[in-house]
């Protein structure tokens, strides 16, 4: 039983920059949580700071109910697995896994039996002896998150840990670390800026901007209901549309959808999977470009004052450039002073 | 065409541009050859292929023999070996925790404290020489300021093997702190976070991550100082004792006061023998170490 507890936890640096900013959070017992968010949003620094890596400058960090934000990293119940592996080049797999274990004052043949079980683990069985810079990158980031599983920490935090692999690699890892985080029943939280590493990997993600949260829900629920106009855009593909309402009318350009909000300006947003197009001459829009991905179509239409909006088709062979439609949004949401005041469903 | 006329017509560029590499480095190992490589040889030669009272010349070691068995030129080779030792445990015990402390420290003193590191480097051999009489020296700066407060004075390393010990020391810091400093720099701040992470304190830190990383930069300082430290001259002859005295000022004074140019290059030899076995230590070490 691991629960984080993050509370009102404010990190001021040097020269008055607030990287994290009141952040409250808790992190329940075998959870994943994903911290999601842009450069510069305070996901990493509010990792570093959970690891013991940064002071925080106010609040509290809590282990099962301890207290540890004053606790240097050596002495935190918390395993980090970084961004660039930081595997030390001059030991072997070994090595690297046992050094840890040999700091605990384990007998030897506790640490062989440990390090054995968690290259087992990894899927690495039989690498013992290899050195580290023998190793691919997805080997060697196995590597590193063996090196924080065989410690047992209560919290595992990972820093970017597919950041510097590529796409195909990153694909198949974020699965594996899936299949032993939730094998191994550890409390987790992730730092990525990648939205799909968090949509297939988290159980719950928090969006951050600015140092402080913008939304925190189960992956399906950012996805599907944004609370705010910067999840809405930066979750996926979203057409994000200012414009105003007057009579229940929302209109921007040649565009216009019905709105049950009271009249003003607000920001509509419609997933390009939830806007149908139908030809239509002239047609509220103008195709720019038809992108055929084999699965699906991805239009991408411009209103007469040039605002770009993209549409996702079946039969993408049907449209051309320059062609005319009317378009239908199925589902929206609506956004007024950074809040959702609007929401339909398809 | 065929294929191989294809290929025939275009020579790879490495081999088009040999002959233009070949010229470039022709020049470094010519002027290697003649001004280091033959030196040494000819000064072998002279050591062993000496003149003879018919006035000939024959194969003889009778100069080694006599550097061999002169308790003088041994106790000369001695305060050499002790004093090179001696400069080098203090260099990495006064350098190692300086670049430490420069590669880790966020602080705005760190950039003072690298500038006063480097500075001897700007000082002449000679000034540091006078700096050292005036503030150590006998009714120096610190007799003077004892003196002031009713204690008894220093007993002055200068004219003792203390004296060159402390020069040399003071005047290979720089040299020294940058090598380091850059061999620190290959030991980055995730692999230190890491090692804390899985519970390292300070000190196994240094011992287990940071210093097996490091120890080629440790090797390549330690060779420059002790390399250059062995054949010193103007220190060891300003600072140090007259008897003995260290290979360097013992070299000059034969050669120029005794007028004794065989014994003279048969030191320069052992020395140089010396040197060329560190050397030899220190490639060895390095191929060993490196990373395959």
């Amino acid at each position: 039983m691991s629960v984080l507890t993050i509370k009102d936890v404010t990190k001021l640096f040097p020269g008055g920059t607030k990287a994290v900013d009141s952040f409250s959070l808790e992190v329940a017992d075998g959870e994943l949580v994903c911290l999601l968010g842009p450069s510069g949003s305070g996901k990493s620094t509010l990792l570093r700071m959970v690891g013991g890596f940064e002071t925080p400058s106010a609040g509290l960090i809590a282990i099962d109910g301890e207290d540890i934000t004053r606790m240097p990293p050596e002495k935190r119940p918390t395993g980090m697995v970084f961004q660039s592996h930081a595997l030390w080049t001059h030991m072997d797999v070994f090595k690297n896994l046992a050094f840890g274990l040999k700091l605990r004052r384990l007998p030897a043949t506790e640490i062989k039996r440990k390090v054995e079980a968690v290259l087992e683990l990894v899927g690495l069985g039989g690498y013992g002896s290899r050195r580290v810079t023998q190793l691919s990158g997805g080997q060697q980031q196995r590597v590193a998150l063996a090196r924080s599983l065989v410690l047992e920490p209560k919290i595992l935090l990972l820093d970017e840990p597919f950041a510097s692999l590529d796409q195909h690699l990153r694909e198949r890892l974020r699965e594996e670390v899936r299949d032993i985080q939730q094998r191994v029943g550890i409390t987790t939280l992730f730092v990525t800026h990648g939205q799909d590493e968090a949509l297939s990997m988290a159980d719950r993600i928090v969006v951050m901007r600015d140092g402080g949260t913008e939304q925190i829900d189960r992956p399906d629920v950012v996805y599907r209901n944004p609370q705010t106009p910067f999840v809405a855009g930066f979750i996926g593909t979203m057409n994000l549309l200012e414009g105003t309402v007057a009579n229940g009318i929302f209109t921007r350009a040649s565009f216009s959808h019905p709105l049950a909000v009271a009249d003003g300006p607000a920001t509509l947003a419609i997933r390009p999977e939830a806007l149908d197009v139908t030809p239509a001459e002239p047609g509220a829009a103008k195709v720019h470009r038809v992108t055929d991905y084999g699965t699906h179509g991805l239009l991408d239409l411009d209103l007469p004052d040039d605002t770009r909006l993209k549409a996702m088709v079946s039969h993408p062979a049907q449209y051309r450039h320059g062609m005319g439609v009317n378009l239908t949004p199925r589902a929206v949401s609506a956004y007024r002073n950074n809040a959702q005041i609007f929401r339909s469903e398809a | 065409m065929t294929a191989t006329e294809a290929g025939a017509l275009a020579p790879a560029p490495t081999q088009r541009k040999r002959p233009i590499g070949l010229l470039l480095v022709a020049v470094p190992v010519l002027l290697v050859l003649w001004l280091i490589i033959w030196p040494i040889i000819s000064a072998m030669i002279q050591t062993i292929w000496l003149p003879t009272p018919e006035g000939g010349r024959s194969l003889s070691v009778s100069s080694y023999e006599f550097f061999i068995n002169d308790p003088y030129s041994r106790a000369n080779l001695s305060i050499t070996l002790w004093t090179t030792a001696v400069c080098a445990v203090l260099l990495l015990v006064v350098c190692l925790p300086i670049a430490l402390y420069l590669r880790f420290s966020d602080s705005k003193l760190a950039a003072y404290v690298q500038g006063l590191a480097i500075f001897p480097m700007f000082v002449p051999s000679i000034i540091l020489s006078f700096a050292f009489i005036r503030v150590l020296g006998p009714n120096g700066t610190v007799d003077l300021l004892l003196n002031s407060v009713g204690l008894p004075k220093i007993k002055s390393p200068y004219l003792t093997p203390w004296g060159p010990v402390i020069g040399l020391v003071w005047d290979n810091i720089p040299l020294t702190v940058l090598i380091l400093l850059s061999g620190l720099g290959n030991v980055s701040n995730q692999a230190i976070e890491a090692a804390r992470d899985v519970g390292a304190g300070r000190f196994a830190l240094l011992w287990h991550i940071i210093l097996p990383r490091v120890s080629n930069s440790i090797l390549v300082a330690i060779s420059f100082a002790v390399l250059g430290i062995f054949s010193a001259f103007t220190l060891p002859y300003i600072l140090g004792p007259a008897a003995p005295e260290m290979m360097g000022p013992f070299m000059q004074r034969t050669f120029r006061d005794l007028f004794d140019p065989t014994n003279a290059i048969t030191q320069a030899v052992i020395t140089f023998g010396f040197c060329i076995l560190f050397g030899l230590f220190y490639v060895r070490s390095v191929a060993k170490n490196r990373t395959p």
